[in-house]
């Protein structure tokens, strides 16, 4: 397959040359001179989004079938409406395969993270984090990353469907706008939407403007990963519900109850990078304490953690404020200090938070009863962190998302009262509570109407199915945990017959033909300062956030007495095994399930990939006789389902984690029948965890689980190092670093210009992987599929290994990033008899596709393991909206080729033409590779060794850093920082 | 060198002599011998021929059919992956070459040392290397991922303005095997040509007659074409020395210059060689007794021949073992880490440990049975003997490159091999191709070398004549 | 015995010897050659477009500058081919009736692109990009000959790998001061050594042999 755009089809090339513009502002202008270059009529019809035939679109989809030039022809068309260019890099003109940047935003459960998007000629293949955003601040996880590859599945709903039958845009908007009109008499008493939760403004105002013009309309909004407890929890503390935002760059000391704030929550990013940022010795180090049952990556990446069952969590918090009642005026919480089995080191953490007073943090994850979060405000205050690491504002999104709003739903659709139902939530019928039949309940609506983004379990029940727009084609504007506002822009023309939400819902206000576009432009104007409103816009689009739209904080008074009742109110601690549901590191609620790039990705602590598993300890599987693998029938409350166990070091005893987001019927071919729907035990009684399960082990037969890592002891090797602050000396790694002798006299590269090097620093790294999702869609890394991953031949150039450390049941978890250390001395080098691997001038281990023949034995020689060879065809099967995705900049390899970190090398050559071409070097932090760009916590640096200032020469120059494998002498040019953690005495 | 030579030398004199084991029984005449060692050729073909020539070329079918589909889904079809990158392919690979081994050592060498047994088993001996070289040949352009560029390990002045990677063994090894291959063709065709042109001579057709013919290359015997062929025949022989030297060393060498652990060994190339003409003399051996008995040249492969094999084997085997005590030796003494995990962890309990323990017991423990003459007396026995050792040198090699590869430095990387239905129809397959191309070289080609085994008679009454007219020597 | 061969067979023997290894030799030889020469590289096989485009009429005759057209040569990877409505700048007022046109006139009122036929063609793992070469002195004509003679646009270089290393090993002798960049027919006045040396100097050159410079 050839790198798509690499060399440009003629007619693409006529495309793009026509655009003048060295800027963004003559770039938007271009189009109208576009436009005036009297484009086939067809093509940009004003504001409609699809002529009455739609032959443009159609014939566009036979183009995409007919070849791959024509397919990236018709991608090279801008989109209908004007976009601009991201201003940060120095604006380069528009030119035929060359990478432009733009800002926009992508939510998840109502809340933005604003993305840069790297388009090559009108085609989206990167995604970065946005520096401006405060969500991201320029990292980026998994989710963010993959969700470009969702753009160009080929099996994205297409088109309209009303009763099965296809009907064209323009015939659906009369049909909607009928449809509307008919629920106007009775005010829309008989009208009902289901709506994702949603921060977005300009969809908020048009629900808004349907609620006046349909009185007794009702919306009601729907999320499995619901935040409701956390806003019940405020409304508790304060009288009200507030959204908490926490601030880590100021916490010294963090207690995280069953909370996995490093990957989890609108959030996440955010505080990834903050909690990482301090730790590091030399700084004040922060210290973070996780009380949870499954083994998260936050658990991970804490100094101490605390094995409990979700229902004790409540248990030690209690604890925790007993010990803080008395001298932090929580006097009404002191008699809630009942002997829990952790009292004593709850104790302790209460003792260290209080020590620093206004410096400390408690976090309760939104998986805990309201009660807990109570509580956590009500410490929170009493440690004077209110307003220091945490504040509070009101929160700018449906705080009512929960299964209780669809109950009520499904009651009134059951009971008849419902004539039309317009569902624009993700998948409603999978995701909903096992008590709550929605499937059944939509069959009695006349009229269902379901944006549906693929054909999904809810879209046979529905009798329109419109396929929905993807983030990446539509106009839309978004709003951040912080209540920061982000235009999303469409980086691409709708690559399949679709519709927005916002073009859905304004069919309901007699907007339907408007477009996205005009309305959101309309609707800002409307707020802006006045003023040169285009110049403004053109502002917000470039930057990808709208200044000064933040939430600001209020102040809360703390009602300790209402705490101290709920809490009194909640239940004791379940007996027996108990089961909690958890969002899934790759699926998260099942909506990325069909991405073929997250079920490859290894999850974070089992390294498990296109699986879900029943997550417990060794403790209760030999109380339940199961092992790794065993087939077991899971059953609560009357249901059940069939899953396969897997045992996770570090899991509490008596409660088995059960990941949501798997086993779907219709997701597609990737994901059905992957895993199993841990959905099906969960009720809207207890959303998250319940007492009483009970665990049957079936038959002999085991699971295959295909893992990426199957050895999780080092060994004793000096492979990942992690030291105690205190116990932590520059002595002690001496003799994994520094020169090591040899019989060959090392080249020297002093004295070249560039000397390339990636410096990562364990204390930083979380784990989370989202390096190698950043890695996969740089480098057009194949997906293979379970069976090869089996066979142990994935092909992710980029790894994160994890080791495990210390007792089974409690052990210390170590991860690293391991990719191709580019040794100066490399093994794998002279074995290869064609050179195809050879070193560069300026030190690189250099990779060449077209040359290798396939012996493998660089794989063999390569100490580190991290060469990855194409042992079948992984490429072949590619649709042409996939071979869309690809990154023009690097070869897509063929069969029988061996591949491997480039340090992004397309990257660098990229950087050095620009930098020669204007007569300059290349600048520290100019470009960086993927992996460093992406990670959340900034625990990879890459750049120039030969220039001093550089980020990479000060980590190389770093007393924690060390080689791996240093004692072979491969002189590594990538290098790691030690990890150092920083534990309470008192528990040690 | 001379002292080697000599002592060689002297102990095949006491062979000779041994009672009862004459290099050629009764004092056959030349017709004779040529009758004998011809009637195979001229024999009707046997129902027993035919039945193996089906088996062997069906599975012959098998490889072929498991090549093309190798070819046509790529190398992952079969078992390899990240870290096991070399598996069935590379094993056999070395199997193969190694049992080559024994044709060129028993022809050259021992021709050069003078040894009188090696006469009646050397033919034999050249196309089973000739046969298993060629198995060997397939693998290196098979395990390629992209075989159709297999050419470009050939150093020649291309448009793409660079060269191969002369550093690499793999490069080597290019060189090796192609002149192995080549030189043991050449040896084995010219000691082919005075049989040939006997066969000619000796045909009853016109058409056989005008087929041997042309590939006797119009020999015709005279005094001339002897000389020429003695002085051609001895400098092959001078030639193919060295390489049974060389070859196995350089394909150790693919091995011993990385730095895997458990491949990164200076013992390998001794002790691959030694491996090598282990696994030589047995695939020799379990093949020649089976024809011995079939074609009742007893007569002419005697005991002695059996018996100075299996001596051999015995003491090749003692070598292999000494091999495998330094691997461990050094493992333990060197204190690194990596290769004690190999040795004294993953080979003994690794999942791969039953493999380990057969590879012991065929090539350490089997051999010294040979220690006891009756065994070696007893064709059963050395049969079985011979096969096991067979299997122990495979096993070995499976050792060597899987047990290796797949738990080496990191142990995030640790993976296990298993191979597929392909890699076994391959290995099997090349098995049956051997044979099928054996079969075919028994059917038409005298495996015995009729005019050496004459010319060896004569000698021999020379002998005889002589130490009867000079009874005052010897003991 | 009578003898089975006549004394000639030797003669056909030895021939057939010969034959034997002569057509190996030759055969290998002759893929050696066809590798190096026009016919199998490409070279000097002018291509029919569905215009009828002369670059000699529009280089020489009218002196354009390849710029005008090839507008992203000196700024992006790609030199760039010329949108319909880069043709009818002229082409509205001159020729506008010639029926040689009539393909561009039906491109640019229907939108359809002219398909043009590609010239040069490298693999696609080879990554070449323009402006690098032309703003450090390379002239077009130094890989495309002289554009100025040709009706129809053929391939001058034989782009094969060791024909870019020459280059790239040594590439004083290719470059060009940057005013003459598409100048055709330039020839170095005075010592073309020094000026190369000069050059190489003043445009800062740094070809590069690493293999991840063209091949990523």
């Amino acid at each position: 397959m050839p790198p798509l755009g690499s060399k440009l089809p003629i007619y693409g090339q006529d495309n793009a040359a026509g655009r003048p513009g060295a800027d963004g502002q003559r770039r938007w202008r271009s189009l109208e001179e576009l436009e005036s270059r009297r484009l086939p009529a067809p093509e940009f019809p004003e504001g409609a989004a699809e002529p009455p035939e739609g032959v443009s679109r159609r014939s566009f989809l036979q183009v995409l079938g007919a070849s791959m030039a024509l397919a990236s022809l018709e991608a090279c068309r801008p989109p209908r409406h004007k976009i601009l260019p991201y201003v940060r890099p120095p604006e380069k003109p528009l030119l035929p395969g060359t990478a432009v940047h733009y800002a926009t935003a992508l939510s998840l459960g109502g809340h933005a993270t604003g993305l840069l998007v790297t388009s090559f000629d009108g085609r989206p293949t990167k995604v970065e984090g946005n520096p401006d955003h405060p969500s991201s601040q320029g990292g980026v996880g998994s989710f963010e990353l993959a969700s470009l590859l969702d753009l160009y599945d080929p099996r994205r709903a297409k088109g309209f469907k009303k009763a099965h039958d296809p009907i064209s845009h323009r015939s659906l908007m009369r049909e909607l706008a009928a449809l509307a009109a008919s629920h106007q008499p009775d005010g829309g008493a008989r009208l009902r939407f289901l709506t994702g939760a949603t921060g977005s403004p300009i969809l908020q105002d048009l629900r808004r403007r349907i609620q006046a013009r349909y009185p007794k309309a009702r919306f009601h909004a729907y999320e499995s990963l619901a935040q409701d407890q956390a806003y019940q929890g405020a409304r508790l503390a304060f009288g009200r519900p507030m959204e908490a935002r926490h601030h880590l760059s100021g916490a010294r000391v963090i207690l995280a109850l069953d909370s996995d704030f490093l990957q989890h929550g609108p959030e996440a990013l955010r505080l990834a990078r903050e909690f990482a940022a301090h730790r590091e010795p030399g700084l004040e180090l922060n210290r973070l304490y996780v009380a949870e049952a499954q083994l998260s990556i936050t658990g991970a990446s804490a100094d101490h953690r605390f094995r409990v069952k979700p229902s004790e969590v409540l248990g030690f918090a209690r604890a925790v404020a007993a010990r803080l009642a008395s001298q932090h005026g929580l006097a009404q919480l002191a008699p809630l200090g009942g002997q829990t089995r952790l009292a004593r080191q709850a104790q302790v953490v209460a003792d260290d938070l209080a020590r620093t007073r206004g410096r400390s943090l408690v976090l309760a994850g939104p998986r805990q009863p309201a009660a807990v979060h109570a509580l956590a405000h009500a410490l929170n205050a009493a440690l004077g962190n209110a307003g220091q690491t945490v504040d509070y504002a009101p929160p700018l999104r449906d705080v009512a998302a929960g299964p209780e709003s669809l109950r009520e739903l499904a009651a009134d659709l059951a009971a008849g009262k419902v004539d039309t139902l317009v569902v624009t939530a993700h998948d409603p019928v999978y995701s909903a509570p096992a008590d709550v039949d929605l499937g059944a309940a939509l069959g009695k609506a006349p009229t269902t109407v379901y944006l549906a983004y693929r054909d999904d379990e809810t879209a046979p029940y529905a009798s329109w199915v419109l396929a929905a727009s993807h983030p990446f084609e539509t106009w839309g504007d978004a709003r951040a945990h912080d209540g920061t506002v982000s235009i999303v822009q469409p980086l691409i023309q709708p690559l399949f017959e679709s519709i927005s939400e916002l073009e859905l819902l304004a069919g309901f206000v007699d907007l339907g033909d408007a477009g996205a576009h005009r309305l959101l432009h309309e609707y800002w104007r409307g707020r802006s300062a006045g003023g040169d409103f285009e110049r403004e816009w053109e502002g917000w689009l470039g930057k990808g956030v709208l200044p000064g739209t933040a939430t600001p904080a209020e102040k809360v008074s703390l009602d300790v007495a209402g705490i101290a009742a709920a809490v009194k109110a909640a239940p004791p601690p379940s007996q027996g095994i108990e089961v909690s549901f958890v969002p899934d590191y790759k699926a998260l609620d099942g909506r990325f399930a069909e991405n073929a790039w997250l079920q490859e990705l290894p999850e974070p602590i089992t390294k498990i990939t296109w699986d879900n598993a029943a997550y417990l300890s060794a403790a209760t599987a030999k109380e339940l006789g199961v092992e790794n693998g065993s087939r077991v029938e899971l059953r609560l409350g009357g249901r059940a389902v069939e899953g396969a166990t897997w045992i996770v070091p570090g899991h509490a005893d008596g409660v088995v984690t059960l990941p949501l987001g798997y086993g779907r019927r219709r997701a597609g071919p990737v994901g059905t029948g992957v895993g199993f729907d841990a959905g099906r035990l969960r009720t809207s009684q207890a959303p998250w965890f319940a007492a009483g399960l009970a665990v049957a082990p079936l038959g002999r037969r085991k699971h295959d689980f295909a893992l990426t890592q199957e050895h999780f002891s080092m060994e004793g090797r000096d492979i990942v190092l992690a030291f105690d602050v205190k116990a932590w000396k520059p002595e002690k790694i001496e003799h994994v670093k520094g020169p090591v002798a040899t019989i060959q006299t090392p080249v020297d590269y002093q004295h070249e210009q560039y000397k390339w090097g990636m410096a990562i620093d364990l204390a930083k790294c979380i784990g989370c992987g989202a390096c190698t999702t950043a890695c996969q869609a740089e480098n057009n890394i194949p997906v293979v599929g379970k069976e090869q991953v089996l066979r142990s031949r994935e092909m992710h150039w980029l790894r994160v290994d994890r080791y495990f450390e210390g007792s089974p049941e409690d052990p210390q978890v170590l991860a690293q990033p391991m990719m191709c250390q580019h040794c100066e001395t490399a093994p794998c080098e002279y074995v290869c008899p064609v050179n195809a691997t050879v070193h560069s001038d300026e030190g690189l281990n250099e990779m060449i596709y077209n040359r290798c023949v396939g012996t493998r034995y660089c794989s063999n020689n390569c100490p580190y393991k991290v060469r990855r060879f194409n042992y079948l065809d992984y490429r072949g099967h590619l649709s042409p909206t996939e071979k869309m995705a690809m990154n023009p900049d690097v070869t897509v390899r063929t069969r029988g080729v061996m591949e491997k970190c480039t340090y992004c090398v397309q990257r660098i050559e990229r950087g050095r033409i620009q930098s020669r071409l204007e007569g300059r070097v290349m600048k520290d932090g100019e470009f960086t590779s993927a992996c460093a760009q992406a990670c959340p916590a900034n625990a990879i640096v890459f750049g120039n060794l030969n220039d001093p200032r550089s980020l990479v020469s000060k980590a190389h120059q770093d007393e924690r850093r060390y080689d791996v494998l240093h004692e072979l002498g491969t002189r590594p040019r990538t290098a790691y920082l030690v990890r150092i953690r920083n534990p309470n005495p008192e528990l040690t | 060198m001379s002292g080697v030579i000599r002592r060689v030398a002297v102990e095949a004199k006491d062979l000779e002599l041994l009672e009862g084991t004459p290099v050629l029984a009764g004092r056959p005449g030349d017709r004779q011998l040529t009758e004998d060692l011809f009637q195979p050729v001229w024999a009707r073909t046997r129902r027993g021929w035919l039945a193996l020539f089906g088996i062997c070329a069906a599975l012959t079918g098998v490889l072929f059919t498991a090549i093309g589909y190798t070819f046509a889904v790529g190398v992952g079809a079969w078992g390899n992956n990240i870290p096991v990158a070399w598996a069935f392919g590379i094993i056999n690979f070395v199997w193969w070459i190694g049992i080559g081994h024994a044709g060129t050592l028993i022809s050259a060498i021992l021709l050069l040392f003078q040894q009188r047994w090696r006469t009646s088993i050397n033919r034999f001996a050249e196309a089973m290397t000739l046969f298993a070289v060629m198995q060997a040949g397939l693998f290196p352009i098979l395990h390629l991922g992209r075989p159709w560029f297999a050419w470009w390990l050939f150093p020649y002045p291309s448009t793409l303005g660079i060269w191969p990677q002369f550093k690499s063994a793999l490069m080597w090894d290019v060189f090796a095997v192609s002149t192995y291959f080549t030189v043991s063709f050449l040896f084995w065709y010219v000691g082919l040509l005075p049989d040939l042109a006997a066969l000619r001579d000796a045909s009853k057709s016109r058409a056989a007659r005008i087929a041997y013919g042309i590939f006797s290359l119009g020999w015709r015997g005279s005094a001339a074409h002897w000389r020429h062929w003695r002085i051609a025949y001895l400098l092959l022989a001078g030639l193919a020395t060295p390489l049974v030297l060389s070859v196995h060393t350089i394909v150790s060498f693919d091995f011993a210059i990385s730095q895997v652990p458990g491949w990164h060994t200076t013992i390998f190339p001794p002790y691959f060689v030694a491996g090598a003409i282990f696994s030589g003399f047995a695939m020799v051996l379990s093949l020649m007794i089976p024809a011995r008995k079939a074609f009742h040249f007893e007569h002419v492969i005697t005991q002695h021949h059996i018996d100075n094999m299996t001596k051999v084997l015995l003491a090749t085997g003692l070598m292999v073992s000494y091999g495998y005590l330094c691997e461990h030796f050094m493992a333990w003494y060197s204190g690194n880490p990596y290769e004690y995990f190999v040795f004294f962890n993953t080979r003994l309990r690794g999942p791969y440990a039953p493999v380990y323990w057969l590879m012991l017991f065929c090539n350490v423990v089997v051999p010294h049975v040979f220690w006891w003459k009756k065994a070696r007396s007893n064709m059963a026995v050395v049969w079985v003997a011979a096969l096991l050792v067979n299997v122990g040198m495979w096993t070995e090699r499976f050792n060597i490159i899987v047990t290796s590869l797949h738990r080496d430095f990191l142990p995030s990387s640790w993976a296990n091999y298993k191979p597929t239905i392909v890699d076994w129809s391959i290995y099997v397959g090349t098995l049956g191709f051997f044979g099928f191309l054996f079969l075919l070289f028994l059917r038409f080609v005298p495996s015995v070398a009729a005019s050496e085994v004459k010319e060896l008679r004569r000698e021999l009454e020379h002998e005889a004549h002589a130490r009867e007219h000079a009874p005052a020597q010897g003991r | 015995m009578s003898s089975l061969f006549r004394p000639s067979s030797n003669t056909a023997f030895n021939l057939v010897l010969l034959l034997l290894v002569g057509g190996a030799v030759g055969t290998l030889g002759g893929l050696m050659v066809w590798a190096r020469v026009p016919s199998g590289t490409g070279q000097q096989d002018p291509l029919v477009q569905p215009v009828l485009f002369d670059h000699r009429h529009h280089v020489a005759d009218d002196g354009i500058d390849c710029r005008y057209c090839h507008t992203s040569v000196d700024r992006g990877p790609s030199a760039g081919i010329p949108s319909t409505a880069l043709c009818m700048n002229c082409h509205a007022q001159i020729w506008n009736k010639s029926p040689r046109l009539e393909p561009v006139r039906e491109s640019y009122f229907t939108g359809q692109p002219i398909p043009w036929v590609r010239v040069h063609r490298l693999p696609d793992f080879v990554y070449f990009n323009h402006a690098i070469h032309v703003n450090k002195g390379v002239g077009c004509e130094s890989c495309h000959g002289r554009v100025d003679q040709m009706p129809a646009m053929e391939q001058v270089a034989p782009l094969t790998m060791s024909w870019c290393l020459d280059c790239h090993r040594d590439p004083g002798p290719n470059l060009r001061p940057l005013d003459q960049i598409t100048t055709m027919g330039w020839t170095p006045e005075g010592d073309p050594v020094a000026l190369a040396k000069d050059l190489l100097k003043r445009h800062d050159v740094h070809s590069r042999t690493a293999c991840t410079t063209c091949h990523r």
